[in-house]
């Protein structure tokens, strides 16, 4: 197969721009391992429920676009807070074990799931009824709307986050918590509300994530569960646990790849380096790929001080 | 010492509160669990004067998307033969069970019709359900009809498993002589999804392709679960073809046709009868235009009760069904098997699988409402001609059939 | 009546299943949740020995049960080097990837899955005969378990999961122990995938994704994670259960999402309200922490 310049751009810019919802569901999960300590496979089951918070604005009751992304917002929003004051909170009180909290996030996943399905059918459904977004061409590279809008959200939801942990006071609490939960508390700092507000981000990363993939593809209640939520798991496994701009690069990296890829290795045989890639990394590289320095682990510090 | 202000949710605290409630709680759950079990043995159909036989489709799940209208055509089919006086005076019953398209639920589902319901014959689809529960059938002796599912591998499933619709060899054989012949293509791309259906689909059509005189300048899988396809639509363009055939399941098609239309790509697309959906060409406007798809059912042209057909559903749903061509033979599988049933009991044999399966072998060729004739050749196979459908205008137009 | 056969069947494989799934995840400490995998493989490789040699199916059940326990080394191996969450992630992958392979390789049938598998049993009593087997194995499975753990062994494997120091400084050898008891759990899954696969005949990779751990994982909570016994009631009940509710009558077009709405709820609440499990003893202790805190194995829960 011929590779032109103009192909490999091709395959770069669209590349990205699909990459876009990867990095952003990649950050939400990432962000809620780091400060709430939870490796939530129910971002599926909020992911669901932004989704269908806005198709419900959109589709079925005809409302505008902005009153419809408030009500996916505030769907994901309300859904994460419940999750973690009923949910993480209880399990983390009763010290429960790592298994427990996978059971509970990926049977409460499925819950989401089958509730979406009961109430809205599991036929595939689309955020808007066309698929097709407006096009023009860049030096011979195909640019869409749709492209544009991806990179532009991404970018300005990713800086936000930047800046707000570096330099605002209740960004920086958050760090502080996911650094080391008993020292911020010390200095005043409520935990709750930090695992609040940190799973409250993340539900703005998945209505903006899922925004954009329902505009792009059809999708059926299963599909973040099936699909979207693996990627998101080997990128913060990638940049290591705890770097969550580490993990919207590493999607965006993931994303690029299986993009390039497919000129060589037959698209089927794509994931299974993304399995292997899990294993490998999270055995050699626990720390992540990058190897920052050596962050004490959380569940050390506890055993410590309790 | 600062106030730790923690939010005490934890249910321990209620529970040493109010330990009774718990234990209440618990007692009646376990209670509940116990009469669910009690009731569900107890709420089984009871045996009557009617004529069963059973239905096991996709009717949630991702497989899904047309297996509710397929069930509608079942009803409506159930409906019109009793009104038309039933059986010898007793009235046909289909009992229906959802199957998810997940083999261990089929396995459930027709476990469950054969021995609770007492079916002598049963419908199903998908193929990999059909491939699960084909050892059911032969071994309990019922007869089996897969409607709807297409892997080449269903006629060799045993002596009680039988297909009413044509299988993947039918359509894929005569798409590659056509689109070389009737519409002039040299080079092919195949795309298909990685499983089953895709697979032998994609491969027949190759074949025949290349039989035919073309060149397949492409063949490439992918994942079901996959939605970003500018790698492979890309590859596409590198190869140059003149059609994209794509064997695909629902959703992935639109993705596909979509990012292919976006990214510029104008060549002529084909795909088989799954395609034939309306919902399909609203999602993707324009970019539907000119997509070929084979269907196995007749159209209006060659069929004089379809257009009635197609009022009802109008009238009861205001649109048309979802895989027009599947419902057909959803609406005429209960006949087949209403006949069969005639057969058997006015020549005062008992209705199980094995006489109805005679009876099956017996009168071989059915006139059908809307799928016209069929013959069950000793094979297994069903042949039919072919049609060719072109969206134009946003509308499905038949533009042409193969025998 | 054959159906309620079958069903009971598939309730006495999930419980061989779920005991042995339990040996590993509570008493070897091994946080794998990889346990369908090894299911997967042993009734694969009986499957696939049974169609392509003229073996006699419980040989060929039991080398799927040794090949199972062997690869379960690609889980055991890597415990050693992590733990906690990090193993429950590397495990996943393990599981997925060895998944993936048998989903598009020819030789084991790929996404089509695998048909024409060899009976276990032929003839007309055969699935009261199959059923009486998985009886037989299901409750050897749990004697086996019973007296591990009860016996001297088992208070080695307190020791080693109270203070794993203070094990090896005594000169006994904890990766020994995690190895063997995940190679036994793995084994039995295995073999437990060989009496699926030679009586049910059709074998599919979808039967064994990240679902079916959550679905292992539950009934062990459920039944009783600090039990012996628990685990296998947990079968029973997320066996049976589901399908009981189909027979509400329910509309059939709701059927599947409500039933999975109806018993994702209750899992939920198990998990809150009663996490010991139908019968464990250690009263509002997580079910699962029962092994990560200090509890002797050897002795019997003290009831409250």
């Amino acid at each position: 197969m011929e590779l032109s310049w103009n192909l490999l751009g091709q395959l770069a810019w669209t590349g990205l721009a699909t990459s876009s919802y990867y990095a952003l569901f990649a950050i939400a999960f990432s962000l809620v391992l780091k400060i709430n300590g939870v490796w939530n496979f129910s971002q599926a089951g909020i992911m669901v429920f932004a989704y269908y918070g806005m198709y419900t604005g959109l589709q079925v009751l005809g409302l505008s676009t902005p009153v419809s992304l408030f009500i996916g917002l505030m769907t994901a929003i309300v859904a994460s807070i419940g999750l973690e004051v009923y949910g993480f909170n209880i399990l983390r009180k009763r010290k429960s074990p790592v298994l427990t909290y996978f059971i509970f996030t990926i049977v409460l996943a499925q819950f989401a799931v089958f509730l979406t399905e009961l109430i809205y059918g599991t036929a595939p459904t689309t955020l808007y009824p066309s698929l097709m977004s407006p096009v023009f061409l860049v030096n011979g590279i195909v640019v869409s709307h749709w492209d544009l809008q991806a990179i532009t959200i991404t970018v300005i939801l990713i800086s936000s986050l930047y800046l707000y942990f570096k330099f605002t006071h209740q960004g920086q609490s958050l760090v502080a918590i996911a650094d080391n939960p008993p020292l911020a508390e010390m200095f005043g700092i409520n935990l709750q509300r930090g695992y609040i507000i940190a799973i409250s981000i993340s539900a703005v990363f998945i209505t903006a994530g899922m925004y954009l993939f329902g505009t792009k593809a059809a999708l059926f209640p299963s599909t973040p569960l099936l699909q979207l939520l693996i990627f998101s798991v080997i990128a913060t496994i990638m940049a290591g646990l705890g770097n969550i701009f580490g993990a919207a690069l590493a999607a965006i990296f993931l994303g690029l790849f299986q993009t390039f890829s497919i000129l060589i290795i037959p698209s089927k045989w794509q994931i299974l380096l993304a399995y292997i890639l899990i294993f490998v990394v999270i055995i050699f590289f626990p720390e992540g790929v990058r190897m920052p320095k050596r962050k004490i682990k959380r569940h050390d510090l506890n055993e410590i001080i309790d | 010492m600062v106030n730790k202000k923690n939010l005490k949710l934890g249910v321990s605290n209620m529970g040493n509160l109010i330990p009774n409630l718990k234990v209440i709680f618990f007692s009646s759950l376990k209670l509940a669990i116990f009469s669910i079990f009690v009731l569900s043995f107890s709420n089984q159909t009871k045996a009557g004067d009617t004529l069963k036989f059973g239905v096991a489709d996709p009717l949630t799940g991702p497989a899904a998307i047309y297996g509710k209208d397929q069930m509608q055509a079942v009803k409506w089919a159930v409906e019109d033969i009793n009104n038309a006086g039933g059986i010898n005076g007793k009235k046909l019953e289909a009992v229906i069970l959802d199957h998810q398209a997940k083999p261990e639920v089929g396995i459930n589902a027709v476990n469950r019709l054969i021995n609770v319901d007492k079916v002598p014959v049963f419908i199903t689809a998908f193929s990999n359900v059909v491939k699960a529960v084909a050892p059911i059938a032969n071994r309990t002796k019922t007869l089996m009809l897969s409607v709807g599912a297409n892997a080449p591998i269903i006629s060799s499933l045993g002596d009680y498993v039988y297909t009413t619709f044509p299988l993947a060899d039918v359509d894929m054989n005569k798409l590659g002589p056509y689109m070389y012949k009737n519409k002039g293509k040299r080079k092919a791309a195949v795309l298909f999804v990685n499983h089953e259906t895709g697979i032998d689909g994609a491969k027949i059509f190759r074949d025949s392709f290349k039989k035919a005189g073309g060149k397949v300048v492409l063949f490439e899988s992918y994942e079901q679960e996959r939605s970003d396809f500018t790698g492979l639509v890309l590859k596409v363009k590198a190869a140059n073809p003149d059609v994209v055939h794509i064997h695909s399941v629902i959703r992935d098609f639109t993705a596909i046709v979509a990012q292919m239309r976006q990214l510029g790509l104008k060549m002529q697309i084909t795909s088989y009868q799954t395609a034939f959906n309306p919902k399909m060409i609203k999602q993707l406007g324009a970019a539907a235009e000119g997509i070929i798809v084979t269907a196995l059912a007749p159209s209006v042209e060659d069929n004089a009760n379809l257009p009635g057909y197609l009022e009802r559903w109008k009238k009861a749903y205001n649109r048309q069904p979802i895989g027009l061509p599947y419902t057909q033979y959803f609406y005429d599988a209960p006949h087949i098997i209403a006949r069969l049933f005639k057969k058997v009991l006015s020549e005062g044999k008992e209705p199980n699988g094995t006489n109805m399966r005679q009876a099956l072998i017996d009168i071989k060729t059915f006139d059908l409402p809307l799928t016209n004739r069929v013959v069950f050749a000793d094979d297994h196979t069903v042949d039919k001609p072919v049609y060719y459908w072109q969206v134009k205008n946003g509308k499905f137009q038949l533009i042409g059939k193969s025998k | 009546m054959e159906y309620i056969i079958s069903l009971l069947i598939l309730t006495g494989i999930n419980a061989i299943l779920a005991t042995s799934f339990n040996l590993i995840l509570g008493y070897g400490g091994l946080l794998s949740i990889a346990h369908p995998i090894f299911y997967a493989i042993g009734g694969y490789a009986s499957a696939l020995i049974g169609i392509h040699f003229s073996v006699p199916v419980p040989l060929a059940i039991l080398i799927g049960g040794l090949i199972a326990a062997i690869l379960s080394f690609g889980v055991s191996l890597p415990s050693l080097r992590v733990s906690g969450d990090y193993l429950v992630i590397a495990s996943l992958g393990f599981q997925l990837g060895v998944l993936h392979i048998i989903n598009n390789v020819e030789f084991t049938g790929a996404a089509s899955g695998l048909s024409n598998i060899p009976l276990l049993i032929e003839g007309a009593n055969r699935s009261k005969l199959s059923l009486l087997i998985v009886i037989i194995v299901l409750v050897v499975c749990i004697l086996l378990i019973n007296w591990i753990v009860k016996g001297p062994y088992g208070r080695a494997i307190t020791a080693m999961r109270n203070d794993e120091t203070a094990f090896s400084a005594i000169g006994r050898n904890p990766i020994q122990i995690k190895v063997f008891l995940m190679a036994l759990g793995s084994g039995i899954a295995g073999i437990a995938g060989g009496l699926y696969g030679h009586f049910f005949l059709y074998l599919s990779p979808e039967q064994f994704g990240i679902f079916t751990s959550a679905a292992f994982l539950t009934m062990v909570v459920i039944g009783g994670a600090g039990t012996v016994w628990g685990p296998a009631i947990g079968a029973l009940i997320l066996t049976l259960f589901p399908e009981a509710i189909t027979f509400l009558n329910l509309p059939v077009s709701v059927m599947a999402p409500l039933q999975g709405v109806i018993f994702t709820t209750l899992v939920l609440i198990f998990i809150f309200f009663r996490p010991q499990g139908m019968i464990g003893g250690h009263r509002g202790i997580d079910g699962l922490a029962v092994w990560s805190q200090k509890i002797d194995m050897s002795r019997k829960p003290e009831k409250k």
